[in-house]
């Protein structure tokens, strides 16, 4: 079966799959294996173990929406992160949000920096008065 | 002499003007493709959200959710975007005058309406007008937008909803026709009243986990900040394309101004030295 998640972002993982494990903070955890029926449920946080032969990889999901239909998994997530494990998946989640949070808060500094800098500018030349 | 220099002042200004803002429109030009990129890959999944949200409210016709019912408007919540920064040619002030004019129109006092802005532009202008606003500061809109910057405010707008605070949100934002043309819209976030309920056979088949109130309670909220999600993308798209127009039309303006300057100086120049000339013809012709 194949599953396919998608985030704003655009298409995060398109593959096939022998089997997936769902496990969400507000339903608990079930498997689809193919031919499940076909099913629609929500994940608010969680995350989404992908088995494909005997490789496995775990996709932590934020806000998402999960369709089974016909052996085509679609979820749509606001945010999701893959890796290898699900501590690492959590862990390269964490990391890209941090980042995310920390680069908004050095922009805003050197927005107001840059604009102190211009008014400065703009007082000293007259600018204003031409 | 002094009328020389204070020309050439001129022109060298107007060149270094032209520089910037042919600068800004180169990067508002790249901007932009990454905006409309961003913006059409972005289509299908509002799409399919829609159609997930349509397909649970078609399997159980009689769901009631109170997102989705009409209820008599006795306060409207309008939620402007505009952006942070200004030359962005009329990008802002269309938005701003539509919806002064809207207001105008349609409400006798200030308690019948709530605006939400999202933008410092429209966060000043509200402010300045002293409108009645919901946001107590201004809500950055960054170049590149980030789902998560919203959803907080989405959440906010959803449960003042809910509180019965207004009883219908309007977005006020501009629409990307193309990169000449940008439409000023209005489009109802709440309630949801577009959604189509249709009886198919293959939809009834599905099952719920949980249950289909409990999916249908996560999926409206995704379904908002989706759909706000998407109004943001499409006006910061118009934005970038004003802004890359206003700046086209700067710089052709600017590379006017230095050719009709240069006119001047030259000419300047030229009667400064038939002056020159004069007098030393005089002056010689006074010694001989």
């Amino acid at each position: 079966m194949k599953i396919v998640i998608i985030t704003p972002e655009g298409e995060l993982y398109n593959e096939e799959v022998d089997a997936i494990i769902v496990a969400s903070k507000n339903n608990g955890e079930y498997g689809v294996l193919p031919d499940h029926l076909p099913i629609i449920s929500t994940i608010d946080t969680g995350y989404i173990k992908l088995e494909q032969g005997k490789l496995v990889y775990y996709v932590v999901i934020i806000n998402g929406v999960i369709e089974n239909h016909r052996n085509r998994i679609s979820v749509i997530a606001e945010d999701a992160y893959i890796g290898d494990s699900k501590e690492q998946a959590f862990a390269n989640l964490e990391s890209i949000r941090a980042a995310r949070v920390e680069e908004n808060k050095r922009r805003n500094v050197e927005l107001a920096k840059a604009e102190r800098e211009l008014r400065r500018q703009i007082k000293l030349t007259g600018a204003g008065n031409v | 002499m002094a009328a020389l220099r204070d020309i050439k002042n001129r022109i060298e200004a107007t060149v270094k003007t032209s520089q910037i803002t042919k600068a800004m429109n180169m990067v508002s030009a790249a901007k932009l493709r990454k905006t409309e990129r961003k913006h059409r890959t972005f289509q299908p999944i509002k799409k399919k959200v829609r159609t997930m949200l349509e397909n649970v409210l078609s399997s159980n016709i009689d769901l009631r959710h109170p997102l989705l019912e009409t209820r008599e408007i006795k306060r409207t919540g309008y939620i402007i975007v505009s952006s942070d920064r200004g030359l962005a040619g009329p990008y802002n002030h269309n938005i701003l005058k539509y919806f002064e004019q809207k207001v105008k129109e349609t409400h006798a006092s200030s308690a019948e309406y709530i605006v939400g802005t999202i933008g410092y532009k429209a966060y000043s202008f509200c402010k300045r007008k002293h409108y009645p606003l919901l946001n107590t500061e201004s809500i950055a809109s960054r170049d590149e937008v980030q789902f998560i910057d919203f959803q907080a405010m989405s959440r906010a707008f959803v449960s003042l909803y809910l509180e019965e605070g207004v009883d219908r949100i309007v977005m006020i934002y501009s629409h990307y026709v193309n990169t000449l043309t940008q439409q000023v819209r209005e489009e109802t976030l709440l309630p949801i009243t577009d959604l189509v309920r249709s009886k198919t056979e293959t939809i009834s088949e599905y099952i719920f986990e949980p249950s289909p109130e409990a999916v249908m309670n996560e999926l409206i909220p995704i379904y908002l900040d989706n759909t706000l999600y998407g109004i943001i993308l499409d006006a910061k798209t118009s934005e970038h394309a004003s802004r890359m127009t206003a700046m086209k039309n700067a710089t052709d303006n600017a590379i006017e101004v230095v050719r009709k300057q240069k006119l001047h100086y030259n000419r300047a120049r030229q009667s400064q030295i038939t002056i020159e000339l004069t007098d030393i013809i005089g002056g010689a012709n006074a010694v001989t």
